[in-house]
């Protein structure tokens, strides 16, 4: 138990030290800066008028932070739903893949952000629109990986699997969607993030809550720091749903070549 | 006994790749019959259509001309009742799934007929009982091809097809397993039933010491240039391979393999 301690202790410094020192060395760098050709708060605030700002109703952050994750997951969860659907059909039918794919390849290289300003025509200033823009911005990614992770089985194992007349049903469960599962992982970390962009893109035009509508405003009244603040707060979002996939990886890829080489 | 039903019966089995640039014509004109509880071992050089035979027998691939027929009829038929074994050069195991997972697969694949043998059995028949809550990824390439092989018994075929199963194997695991395999077929036999074997590799010793007939092919496109029976006492030690008749059925092959290649 003592060993398992020192073990934690160490993977803590190991690990958690480099960051740390880079991020405090940018800090200092940044609030020197700052100080020295003493720029206006207007413009850039020093990291010290942030952390007062956010510190003086840290309450208010989180829970701007809450709204906007929550629409990020949902649009996640949606997205993400209609990606693998379709996924799973075209891994059975060329034919689907050749109708489909061209669009969702339009959907990719359409800068999507851009129809935010129409998300309030369609949908009008409810939650809808920015879990609409969230689940657009993941589908055509999560689409890919996992249409790769379906055809990407062990030829050998599918080969036995079929000469003992397996439904494609056996076939589907028992080999195509454990061999996706890396793939859909490593599209999580991909596709979360752009979530979260969706959602504070969809807020800051039709918001009244979330970080995004948070930024937008802010920045309307030039109220730098809270600007900055808010961003902060989606930053570390952004690494706690980093640090979330990766243990999630770890507890479900153990078996898998990426998980067993970092060990 | 000449009406007596073959176990596989190739009849002027063809064929040819057009997938490529150019069409491939691998196999010409392959007639075999095996009967029941032979083990037979198929020998020839790389490229001569082998494993792309061992895929037509089992149905995975539909041959350009010719008939496959396994108990009298065609090969999905025999899918369909769980009567072949297939082990491949690699042991192609599922890695999220423990080795009694991996051996369990097939009676989870539903198929006409319910059957099998129990899992903890094989796993006992194969030696790794220890090893049932291991993931492949703990394994030795030996151990993971025994569980390839316990895999392929799982649903007690009558049937077994083999590519190579040792080729990916050390010389000195793969000298082992040769007997290692024997002991396990023999202990398979219902009634004195053996399981029919097709045997796929390149070691002449192997192919000795395991079979009871060798059929050569060779060429391009492959055609059976030999067919020999393997008249040696079973069951068969390692000290076969030092007796007077082993070396003669040696310098036979090697001179068909060499004189055919030329
Ligand atoms: N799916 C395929 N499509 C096209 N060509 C193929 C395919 N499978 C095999 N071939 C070709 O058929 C020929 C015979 O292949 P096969 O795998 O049957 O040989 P083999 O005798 O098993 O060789 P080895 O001993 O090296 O395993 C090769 O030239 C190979 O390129
Ligand atoms: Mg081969």
């Amino acid at each position: 138990m003592n060993e398992r301690l020192r073990g934690i202790l160490w993977g803590v410094v190991t690990y958690g030290l480099p960051p740390a020192i880079t991020f405090a060395v940018v800090i200092g760098l940044w609030e020197a800066y700052v100080a020295w050709r003493d720029v206006s708060i207007l413009v850039v605030p020093a990291p010290s008028d942030v952390w007062e700002r956010f510190f003086d109703d840290p309450g208010y952050f989180w829970e701007q932070g809450w709204w906007t994750l929550y629409e990020a997951t949902l649009g996640l969860i949606a997205g993400s739903a209609v990606a693998i659907t379709l996924a799973v059909i075209m891994a059975h039918s060329r034919t689907v893949e050749r109708g489909l794919l061209p669009l969702a390849i339009a959907m990719k290289v359409t800068p999507l952000v851009a129809i935010g300003p129409v998300l309030i025509v369609i949908f009008g200033f409810g939650t809808t629109p920015k879990i609409f823009l969230a689940a657009l911005l993941c589908f055509f990614p999560m689409l890919v990986n996992a249409l790769t992770g379906f055809r990407d089985v062990d030829s050998g194992a599918l080969e036995f699997m079929r000469s003992l007349r397996a439904s494609p049903w056996s076939i589907f469960w028992k080999l195509r969607a454990p061999s996706s599962l890396p793939y859909v992982l490593s599209a999580l970390r991909i596709t979360y993030p752009l979530a979260l962009v969706g959602a504070v893109i969809a807020e800051w035009f039709t918001g009244n809550r979330g970080l995004g509508f948070v930024v937008y405003s802010a920045a309307q009244n030039l109220r730098t720091p809270e600007l900055f603040s808010a961003i902060a707060v989606l930053a570390l979002i952004g690494v706690a749903i980093n640090i979330a996939l990766s243990l999630l990886e770890r507890r479900l890829l153990f078996w898998h070549e990426s998980v067993r080489s970092t060990r | 006994m000449a009406n007596e039903i073959q176990h596989v019966q190739l009849r002027g089995l063809s064929h040819v790749f057009t997938d490529g640039r150019e069409p491939l014509h691998v196999l010409d004109d392959v007639s075999i019959d095996v009967p029941h509880g032979q083990f037979t071992s198929i020998i020839g050089p790389s490229g001569c259509g082998k494993s792309t035979l061992l895929r037509i027998v089992c149905g995975l691939l539909e041959p350009s001309a010719g008939t496959v027929l396994i108990d009298g009829a065609g090969p999905h038929d025999a899918q369909r009742r769980h009567d072949i074994g297939i082990i491949f050069q690699e042991p192609a195991l599922l890695p999220w799934r423990t080795v009694a997972g991996n051996v369990r697969l097939p009676l989870e694949i539903g198929g006409a007929r319910q059957r099998g043998t129990d899992a903890e059995a094989l796993l006992d028949l194969v030696g790794l009982s220890e090893f049932r809550d291991y993931y492949p990824y703990q394994l030795s390439g030996g151990m993971r091809q025994r569980v390839a092989i316990a895999r392929a018994l799982a649903v007690d075929p009558t049937l077994l097809l083999m590519d190579e199963p040792f080729g990916a194997l050390d010389e000195i695991t793969r000298a082992a397993m040769r007997y290692e395999l024997l002991r396990i077929w023999a202990s398979q036999a219902k009634a004195g039933a053996r399981k029919t074997v097709l045997f796929v590799t390149h070691s002449i010793t192997e192919a000795i010491v395991m079979s009871d007939r060798i059929i050569v092919i060779n060429g391009r496109p492959g055609r059976v240039v030999a067919d020999a029976a393997v008249e040696l006492p079973r069951p068969r030690t390692q000290e076969i391979e030092r007796s007077a008749p082993f070396l003669d059925y040696a310098d036979h092959l090697h001179g068909l393999l060499v004189g055919a290649a030329v």
